[in-house]
């Protein structure tokens, strides 16, 4: 109730009532005006009064007109003024209460426009309507759809509500009222008889938070007055609620998209994760491509690239005593051993063609021939776990050869296929097939030998020409023996000279010369098979004679 | 001396809404003025020297930058504290209000406690 009081009325200056005080003025020798202490506001203090006239606002005096009988109608007219104020003032204060709701309710859509993630809303919503509504403790519940369960995102204030079973009693919450009203509860009893609020709650107001009929949850406030709760709090809450519950809807939402869109990157990335293993990245890279999904028939790229061939020798009878699934196994285990060491030396496997492995190695010969050698060690490592696993143990040769080759997508329409084409390719694969001919782990061309920019790191010997089959021009071939063992290497590298003298002679047709070279290398070490297979070599031709045109030069025919 | 306060908004509701929110200061004695446009408001400022003044901004004759410029700049009434009272997502003007003079900046819808408390604070009424 608004308190009006006579002295602010006589000192209004601006005043629509202007006449009104003007005619007081006009009578105050007459009169005298007191408030209701009788403490003088205005006219003639000399008066002496026959009458006394209440001034009243609602039956309640609030001054006096002191004067003659007339001075009545100055009483009246003041009370009118009086009631008129009041009316003016009461309308007034109304505004006041709905303008700082519609500012809180503006405040409020402010800090929620601010949030996007749905606990955070919730967050906001509860602390904000704990704080206008003047709670002790508020909870926000959600109902989940996919787990059917409730949820509490958020709480604000003292812990008066026990959440564990605010979540278990939810058929209770939903008989006595959370079915999408809102109101202020008058009954108690059965939310304390189950722990869900401390006894020191006197009072419950909720709103339920609603996106057209669908229920999502409430707003719960807790009071530790009885009947805290007012109308207008329940207005003013279920404001709140509506606001929030789109403000929470939307952020849903908007998660929810977020996380369709995640799941599909995801999917896209196993997607991409998986092709790359059928075709390798660096294959889709050298094409000038990113993504798979760019490639298309035709692309095609040339590059200068070392081509590694591996394969292991005497598969066939191997394989011929395994099933076929050890077969598989086996030669899973062999390629999980050989795969990550050719990338780490940033080459790439380009096929895998059984118990063959050709990889490719764009950026120097040298990482070819490092990765090479770690291949041959890392198979007697294998071969160690063969043992143990009473399986038989293998040997692989890899030969290595460097030129042009076109890398590109072929096939049809319906069914692409990345390949190569390269002379490079049949060379290294025949070189390959050499090793077993010189006993070498390793053999490398002259082509491959001439890129690499420190070959004394890698203990090589020169073995002589081959010539491809269908080629005019023959190649030098090297063995790399950088593989070896440590004392093997050693006795190597010491009988170099020698070995190296003998080939001399060797490819001069100097048979005896060769013989005694070689003889003095196996006598130092007679594990050297190569030299050996020279040795023998030599004898042979020194017995039997080579044509006039010999030259030392070894046809490649097999493969 | 009498304190006064000037209330100065072309929209009557909104110099009531202030009027109201101040209420409790005219019961300790403080005289309320109010004006709907900024030559009103500078007449009465200078007439009567009130110590604070609410002054929206959007006005029509004058507008609250320019009343300001006014008392601050060319009558340079320092003791009359200006708040100007700007539009919520007009804070741009902000800066213009602190070039004209003005002491603080409210935004509307106001917060009717804000008001008051400043009110008190500058009238040195607790």
């Amino acid at each position: 109730m608004p308190k009006i009081i006579l002295k602010n009325i006589l000192s209004k200056k601006s005043n629509t009532e202007a006449l009104t005080l003007l005619l007081i003025e006009q009578m105050k020798a007459h009169i005298s005006i007191t408030d209701e202490k009788n403490n003088y506001l205005c006219g003639n203090t000399e008066l002496v009064t026959q009458y006394e006239h209440p001034v009243k606002l609602h039956e309640e005096i609030i001054g006096w007109v002191k004067g003659d009988e007339k001075a009545v109608h100055i009483a009246s007219l003041l009370a009118l003024l009086v009631q008129k104020e009041f009316d003016r003032k009461n309308l007034g204060s109304e505004v006041l209460v709905l303008y700082q709701e519609v500012n809180m309710v503006f405040n409020f859509s402010d800090k929620l426009a601010q949030a996007i993630d749905p606990v955070a809303i919730a967050q906001i919503a509860v602390d904000e309507a704990r704080h206008l509504i003047n709670s002790v403790s508020g909870v926000v519940v959600l109902w989940d759809e996919t787990t059917g369960q409730l949820q509490i995102p958020a709480t604000s204030g003292s812990d008066l509500f026990n959440k564990e079973k605010l979540i278990s009693y939810a058929d209770l919450l939903l008989k006595i009222g959370l079915s999408g009203q809102s109101e202020i509860m008058s009954d108690l009893t059965p939310l304390k008889e189950t722990g869900i609020i401390g006894d020191e709650v006197q009072s419950i107001i909720y709103a339920a938070l609603k996106v057209k009929h669908r229920i999502m949850g409430a707003i719960i406030l807790a009071g530790d007055k009885t009947m805290q709760y007012t109308a207008s709090h329940l207005k003013f809450l279920t404001t709140l609620a509506l606001q929030s519950s789109s403000a929470i809807e939307s952020a849903l939402l908007y998660e929810k998209n977020i996380r369709e869109a995640l799941e599909r990157e995801e999917a896209m990335r196993r997607i991409y994760e998986v092709t790359a293993k059928f075709v390798p990245y660096e294959f889709i890279g050298s094409l000038g491509y990113k993504l798979i999904t760019d490639v298309k028939l035709g692309d095609q790229v040339e590059k200068v690239v070392t081509v590694l061939f591996t394969d292991i020798r005497d598969y066939t009878s191997i394989s011929e005593q395994m099933t076929p699934e050890e077969n598989f196994q086996f030669v899973s285990s062999y390629n999980e051993r050989m795969g990550p060491i050719i990338r780490n030396h940033h080459g790439f496997i380009n096929q895998y063609l059984g118990d063959a492995i050709m990889a490719l190695f764009p950026e120097s010969a040298e990482r070819s021939l490092a990765a090479a050698i770690e291949m041959q060690q890392d198979l007697r490592e294998f071969n160690v776990l063969q043992k143990t696993k009473n399986l038989p143990s293998i040997r692989m040769g890899i030969g290595m050869h460097t030129g042009p080759l076109v890398m590109g997508i072929t096939g049809d329409n319906d069914r692409l296929d990345a390949t190569t084409i390269s002379d490079a390719v049949n060379t290294a694969s025949r070189i390959e097939s050499l090793t077993k001919y010189y006993k070498a782990n390793i053999l490398l061309s002259e082509v491959t030998l001439q890129q690499i920019q420190h070959p004394e790191n890698f203990h090589l010997r020169y073995l002589g020409k081959v010539q491809v089959k269908g080629k005019q021009s023959s190649i030098g071939i090297y063995e790399c023996f950088g593989s070896d063992s440590e004392e093997q290497i050693d006795k190597k590298e010491k009988t170099l000279l020698i070995f190296n003298e003998g080939m001399h002679h060797y490819l001069n047709k100097s048979f005896a010369n060769a013989i005694k070279s070689f003889e003095s290398v196996t006598d130092v070490n007679a594990e050297d098979r190569t030299a050996q297979f020279f040795l023998d070599n030599s004898v042979r031709h020194l017995q039997k004679g080579v044509p006039e045109s010999w030259s030392g030069v070894v046809e490649m025919s097999n493969k | 001396m009498e304190q006064k306060i000037l209330i100065v908004d072309d929209e009557p509701h909104i110099r009531m809404l202030i009027e109201q929110t101040l209420e409790e200061l005219e019961d300790e004695g403080v005289e309320f003025l109010t004006a709907e446009n900024g030559e009103i408001a500078f007449d009465i400022i200078q007439q009567e020297s009130p110590q604070l003044v609410f002054l929206d901004v959007m006005m029509p004759k004058m507008n609250g930058m320019e009343v300001c410029r006014k008392v601050k700049k060319e009558l340079m009434l320092d003791d009359v504290f200006i708040v100007l009272l700007t539009a919520k997502g007009q804070e741009l003007d902000r800066q213009k209000g602190h070039e004209v003079g003005a002491d603080i900046y409210m935004t509307k819808p106001f917060d009717p406690e804000a008001i008051l408390s400043k009110a008190r604070e500058v009238l040195g009424l607790q």
